[in-house]
């Protein structure tokens, strides 16, 4: 194809939201209540900011009633903290905590269908690694919707988002973010259906592009969650922080990964091995079945590893059960229906009567691009760049330091969501106009889809897939070690060059699905590049980053990794300190909130 | 469990940049317990990268990879091949895009045009009732949200409203009239009048012909045709 690619129209806009998942469209309604004459334009890549992956979520939403007679949100900022293995922000973890249950409040007001306690009020169930009364015993504190909170979440902040009059474009990615002297002035957007280019100016663009797992071969995430939103960052010359923080979710039904609740768990499902032993009494003879998943993950492969696993014909996968059989029909029935019809529908089993197969499925990014509490981003520990924020998966502010607690990235959405809005409502009061688009607009992308449209090479999209998915999920997956992390290195390079030389199924722009997966493909190599990279660097155990190598937790990596890399390969190390500030304030228990040795 | 079937997918194909129409056939080797999204992949992996079709979660959450199979609208991400054998009886299946929006390409369709009745039944609180005096939550009995719980499972596939028999030029469809009775029975929303207003215009829920074939298709198993009745009786 000959024809030159250009920018075909620009629209102007107060505030951009990429990504209008649960973290984007809470920040758009925030903003649309405080401030009602503010223009916002929020993008996704699905058709509707319904089918964003935020909806898949099943279990809960943490949250404490500061008036529960039990429960206190210090004991959360306790299990956060601990759950993350010393390397969350503790400035993070008390905003949060303490906004939760206005959160909860607002959802609930503005239309959420949470299920109720018999007094009508919204429920609560125990999860993994929350507990009473700094780790004593389990504490209910997710609050749900049967098991699809996410959507009851998601449903709620796009309806809000759509009653304020907040625009919406779907089907397109933002393919690069817009600079004038330092300050975010939007982004280049590329619609799918009509296969057009747009320059979206902004005085203040939010980054909520969700999370990167498709690099791994079992995922329980979306087929768009493809890392977009971290490699146009990287491409802008802003650092990822803990890359290396992948989580993995214990229980994926085994094949593809779906999501099999903590919530499972939470309601009294036990995991067992080959010989059905309830095998997580070995592993955290107090939280069992309800240690966070970094240790639950570990204990199943270890499992596998030892021969007490099973082997799946249909999908030539190693896996072990989890027993649901002991719990009440209404449980299957009502609280889990939807994961539990998920084992009916995908893997033939009646979890009423049989055992379900799981192992784990790389599920979260505890890193992301690194903001500080109110949201903006930062370019590096002690410099932001203005009019651009980020907030939700895509963003590290960081709640969860090396690895989340279930139900927390629920609450981070909607609380980081909201605080980033109204950080962003009091940056507009002094912000100007963007001045026109810079002469250089589009060119990145112009260059990605150029190279592939005109490539002659004879590669193939799917194999260079199918190796990075499973290159990722044996070297650089829940156990790593420094010479599968070289090798990681090396082939993500050839693989990075190979994906230069894929022939174009077609030439044409409208609707290319082939050019929409190059493109996130090579996004995936990307950011796994960073994920390989951060993983060889810290040369210690700690959450979801596991090096047998260096099995312990070490005093010496007390700090967050950050990892630029402007151009694919040229990469550069920075740190930023953890945040102690609960502990630094020397109020209750805050020798809880040192360096604490982890068990459960 | 983990048989190799030969099935054989006759698409509908369309190519925006011609405006030309075909039938495509695609032979495929495929286990049983692969979804029909899989087996979508593997055409575009083995045989042809410029078949496009859509999906996002793959687990039957998210409703964006509704098709029609064999006359049946239904989503590609639940569609076993084993379970599509034995339920259409063949090992040949026809698959065309919905159509309640135009096809952007093969069976890609607009599903965001779709969306805008759905938009104008206003899915939101319209006016919500008044905090109550704690100030906290809403209290409401599970008894009160068992009554309307099911319908609020809706992900907005549009395969109830692609199997509808009444028009769906003429007709918000099923689904967007489903969420306007939620909402109708939700006791937090205090906009009553404006919602039957809706409700019983003339693109409204006398438009259903009562054949029930959105309950009987749809992918979640909603009796959205139940809801649909109360609609009806006004029995909200």
């Amino acid at each position: 194809m000959g024809e030159k690619l250009t920018i075909d129209s620009t629209l102007t806009c107060d505030v951009l939201v990429i990504g209008a998942g649960g973290a984007g469209l809470r920040a758009a309604a925030r903003i649309a209540e405080k401030r009602p004459e503010t223009k916002i334009i929020a993008l996704t890549k699905v058709v509707s900011p319904q089918k964003s992956h935020t909806t898949t979520s099943q279990g809960g939403m943490a949250a404490v009633d500061p008036r529960d007679p039990e429960d206190r949100p210090l004991f959360h900022m306790f299990d956060t903290w601990k759950g993350s293995d010393c390397s969350a922000d503790q400035n993070v973890i008390k905003k949060v905590c303490d906004l939760g249950w206005e959160e909860i409040v607002w959802l609930e007001r503005h239309g959420m269908h949470f299920s109720r306690t018999e007094q009508g009020r919204v429920a609560k169930r125990p999860f993994g690694g929350h507990m009473l009364n700094f780790g004593e015993k389990k504490a209910s504190r997710a609050c749900f919707e049967a098991d699809r909170t996410g959507k009851g979440i998601m449903d709620t902040v796009w309806n809000e988002s759509l009653k304020y009059g907040v625009s919406f474009i779907g089907q397109c990615i933002a393919t690069e973010l817009l600079f004038n002297n330092g300050v975010c002035i939007g982004a280049v957007i590329f619609r799918y259906p009509e296969g057009k280019f747009i320059a979206m100016l902004a005085k203040a663009t939010i980054m909520a592009t969700g999370g990167n797992a498709r690099m791994y071969l079992v995922t329980s995430n979306c087929r768009g969650n493809t890392g977009d939103g971290l490699a146009i960052a990287l491409h802008a010359g802003l650092p990822l922080m803990d890359p290396e923080a992948v989580q993995f979710h214990p229980t994926g039904i085994v094949g593809p990964g779906i999501l099999a609740s903590e919530a499972l768990r939470g309601e009294g499902a036990i995991l067992r091995n080959k010989d059905e032993e309830p095998f997580m009494e070995r592993y955290a003879p107090t939280a069992k079945d309800l240690a966070p998943r970094d240790l639950v993950s570990r204990a199943i492969m270890q499992e596998i590893r030892e021969g007490r696993g099973l082997y799946h014909e249909g999908h030539r996968a190693q896996h072990v059960w989890l027993d649901l059989r002991h719990l009440p029909k209404e449980v299957h029935e009502k609280k889990l229906q939807e994961v539990c019809s998920f084992f009916k529908r995908f893997v033939g089993v009646d979890p009423q009567k049989d055992l379900c197969p799981v192992a784990p499925t790389a599920h979260y990014q505890m890193g992301g691009i690194p903001t500080n509490e109110f949201g903006e981003v930062q370019r590096d520990p002690n410099l932001i760049v203005p009019g651009l924020f980020a907030c939700g998966e895509v963003a590290a502010a960081s709640l969860h330091g090396l690895n989340r607690l279930g139900t927390n990235s629920m609450l981070e959405l909607i609380t980081m969501g909201s605080v980033t809005g109204d950080q962003v409502v009091a940056y507009l009061r002094d912000s100007e106009e963007p001045q026109g688009l810079p002469p250089d607009a589009g060119h990145i992308v112009f260059d990605q889809f150029s190279t592939y449209i005109n490539s002659q090479g004879t590669e193939s999209y799917a194999q260079i897939r199918d190796s990075l998915r499973t290159l990722m999920q044996e070297k650089v997956g829940i156990f790593r070690a420094e010479k599968p992390l070289i090798e990681a290195i090396e082939k993500l390079k050839e693989l990075k060059e190979k994906a230069t030389r894929i022939p174009p199924g077609t030439a044409s722009l409208h609707a290319n699905q082939d050019l929409w997966q190059v493109w996130e493909l090579n996004n995936l190599i990307t950011v796994s590049m960073t994920i390989a990279q951060g993983a060889l660097a810290r040369q210690e155990s700690r959450g979801g980053h596991y090096r047998e190598d260096y099995p312990a937790r070490s005093d010496e990596f007390n700090y967050h990794t950050l990892v630029y890399m402007p151009r694919f390969g040229e990469i550069a190390f920075d740190k930023r300190p953890i945040d102690m500030s609960i502990f630094k304030a020397q109020g209750e228990r805050y020798e809880l909130f040192d360096y604490i040795e982890r068990k459960y | 469990m983990s048989d190799l079937y030969v099935i054989t997918l006759e698409i509908s194909r369309y190519d925006p940049d011609t405006n030309l129409s075909w039938i495509q056939s695609y032979q495929v080797e495929a286990r049983g317990i692969l979804r029909f999204v899989d087996v979508l992949r593997k055409i575009n992996d083995e045989q042809d990268p410029t078949l496009a079709w859509a999906s996002s979660c793959e687990h039957a959450q998210c409703g964006s990879c509704g098709i029609i199979v064999n006359g049946k609208p239904m989503l590609a991400c639940e569609l076993l091949v084993q379970n599509a054998v034995a339920e259409f009886n063949t090992h040949t299946f026809s698959l065309r895009p919905l159509n309640i929006a135009p096809v952007i390409r093969d069976l890609v369709v607009d599903l965001e045009k779709a969306y805008d009745k759905v938009h104008q039944i206003k899915p939101y609180l319209i006016k919500p009732a008044p905090p109550p005096e704690q100030g906290d939550e809403y209290r409401i009995s599970p008894e009160t949200v068992d009554k309307y719980v099911e319908a609020t499972r809706c992900i907005n596939c549009f395969c109830c409203a692609t199997a509808c028999i009444s028009s769906h030029r003429h007709f918000l469809g099923p689904n967007a009239t489903m969420a306007n009775i939620v909402r109708l029975m939700d006791p937090r929303e205090t906009a009553k009048e404006e919602r039957m207003e809706t409700l019983y215009r003339e693109d409204g829920v006398y438009r259903c012909h009562t054949s029930r074939a959105c309950s009987f298709v749809c992918p979640k198993e909603i009796d959205i045709s139940h809801f649909l009745a109360l609609g009806k009786e006004g029995r909200f």
